[in-house]
């Protein structure tokens, strides 16, 4: 016994997100909640003489452009509570202020197993993250559990 | 740090003690704009309903905390954080003190990438998210 | 001769594992003083590969390395020793609901040996189930030590196998290279194959044995000063 779900949802497209641009202040504000003192992402005059020519977000940025309506409308949905369960994240490319970050995505996989909290369903979105330029920025995978 | 044919298989990483106040939590979520349906990263009361224990960190944020380890041992030499992996084993609870570790298990010539063993754990030393990183050194 | 194995690991054939088997092997290797193992045995979650070969990196290291799985049953998850060729027509590994009885029964019958795992585990560990259900038959061994235990699993373990009588195994469940080999079985067989391995785990000759470091004092039960 499987689980029980439409097998058109496998490699569904989601409808690309509205551009978000990258403001300068946010990669600020995203390093002081994560205690970030790299002046590679903090500091303009540093980060010149560093190997990017200019700041960059940390690379964990990445995974937080997923907010938009277009992303969480489309995972499709197992039970009533659904959490992060983790990521494969591969960064490409460094993230910069005003790049304007499109997210593209796709179901990769839906699978059941048990755990320490009983059956989880879990859901693989795919997404792929570019900039104005249309360069690859990164890939990730969200593994998103659902439980009863 | 040091260049790709300094490091070997079994160097450390931190460890890295951090204490994650509840305030900081709720900045992470603020700043991040998880606002609605995310009261199990700002409010006690709310994460109790869902069956957790009390507020608890984003996923995102210990995705965060961990690849900083990585990158603050990168400082800023020429060396690129190409791949991150976790997984959320444990749910992680703020106003606790988590250790980060680090361990450069594998080391590719061809490629000039480590790939690194990264978890948090708590004061039990219960492993909380696990996840593998990969760097890449750049000539 | 005694052998040491680690009977429970994760690779990177695993979903939830990126570690490959060769990095393992090198791990040990370099860990040898602190986790003394001969071998490990792969147990990659719901499935068994039958062609995958690890005969070049046993050499290279002269490291055992043996296969088996970990399946998931209606009374938790089972580490299955001695996979076959009719053991892998009869069950879909890939099921999360594998009737607990009629495994274990069929998995002898094909000449294998079933082993609970992490049976102090919540929901997926034998010892909640025994609670509020009858126990299962023909159980031999439970794995008593499992290096991914929260606190208090390892203890519902050894409660479970106290009142019933099994026989006990130790693995690390390691989904990372640096985990390999903190938990493992110590038999007083020497073990070469996966045959040797089925055969010792039925006449309960072996013990679980624990290479995690001493867990570090909480830092509030430290009263003392010092001056």
């Amino acid at each position: 016994m499987a689980v029980n779900y439409d097998p058109a949802l496998i490699n569904k497209v989601f409808e690309i997100t509205e551009p978000v641009e990258v403001k300068a202040e946010k990669i600020q504000r995203y390093c002081a909640a994560l205690g970030e003192t790299n002046p590679i992402y903090t500091d303009e005059e540093a980060a010149k003489k560093g190997p990017y020519g200019g700041i960059v977000a940390p690379p964990s940025f990445a995974v937080t452009f997923r907010n938009g309506r277009h992303f969480f409308e489309n995972v499709p949905r197992f039970g009533m509570r659904g959490f992060d369960a983790g990521k494969d994240v591969e960064f490409v490319a460094p993230i910069r202020p005003g790049d304007n970050v499109t997210l593209s995505s796709h179901v990769k996989e839906i699978y059941e197993k048990t755990g320490r909290t009983g059956m989880m369903v879990f859901v693989v979105i795919r997404s792929t993250l570019k900039n104005q330029n249309d360069e690859v920025l990164a890939h990730i995978d969200h593994r998103f559990m659902n439980r009863p | 740090m040091n260049s790709f044919e300094e490091i070997n298989i079994g160097d450390t990483l931190g460890p890295l003690e951090l204490f994650v106040s509840k305030d900081q939590c709720r900045a992470y979520a603020r700043t991040m704009g998880m606002g609605e349906g995310a009261g199990r990263f700002t409010d006690d009361e709310a994460a109790r309903k869902e069956g957790l224990p009390g507020m608890i960190i984003p996923g995102n944020m210990s995705l965060g905390l961990l690849s900083k380890l990585v990158t603050d041992w990168i400082g800023s030499s020429n060396a690129w954080l190409t791949r991150m992996s976790t997984t959320y084993r444990v749910p992680v609870q703020p106003d606790h003190t988590v250790t980060i570790h680090g361990f450069i298990t594998n080391k590719n010539p061809e490629d000039r990438t480590a790939e690194i063993d990264v978890w948090m754990e708590n004061e039990e030393s219960e492993r909380l998210v696990t996840g593998t990183a990969t760097v890449e050194f750049r000539k | 001769m005694s052998t040491i194995l680690d009977l429970h690991t994760h690779s990177e054939a695993s979903e939830d594992s990126r570690a490959p088997v060769e990095a393992y092997l090198n791990w040990i290797k370099l860990r040898q003083a602190e986790r003394p193992i001969d071998g490990i045995v792969l147990t990659e979650h719901r499935q068994f590969n039958r062609d995958a070969d690890y005969r070049h990196l046993e050499d290279k290291f002269g490291t055992l390395v043996l296969r088996a799985s970990e399946v998931e049953t209606t009374y938790g998850h089972m580490l299955v020793f001695g996979v076959n060729d009719d053991m892998v027509a009869r069950f879909d590994f890939a099921d999360v609901r594998l009737d607990a009885q009629i495994l274990i029964d069929e998995v002898a019958r094909m000449g294998g040996i079933v082993v609970p795992c992490h049976p102090g585990r919540p929901n997926i560990g034998l010892y909640e189930h025994y609670q509020s259900r009858p126990p299962l038959q023909n159980v031999v061994a439970v794995e008593a030590l499992n290096g991914g235990s929260r606190k208090g699993e390892d203890e519902r373990s050894a409660e479970l196998i106290a009142k019933h009588g099994f026989a006990a195994t130790g693995g690390s469940d390691s989904h990372l290279v640096s985990l390999i080999g903190l938990c493992a079985t110590k038999f007083s067989a020497y073990i070469k194959t996966i045959d040797d391995l089925v055969r010792e785990l039925k006449t309960g000759n072996y013990e679980p044995v624990d290479f995690r470091p001493r867990r570090k004092t909480v830092p509030h039960a430290v009263a003392m000063e010092t001056r």
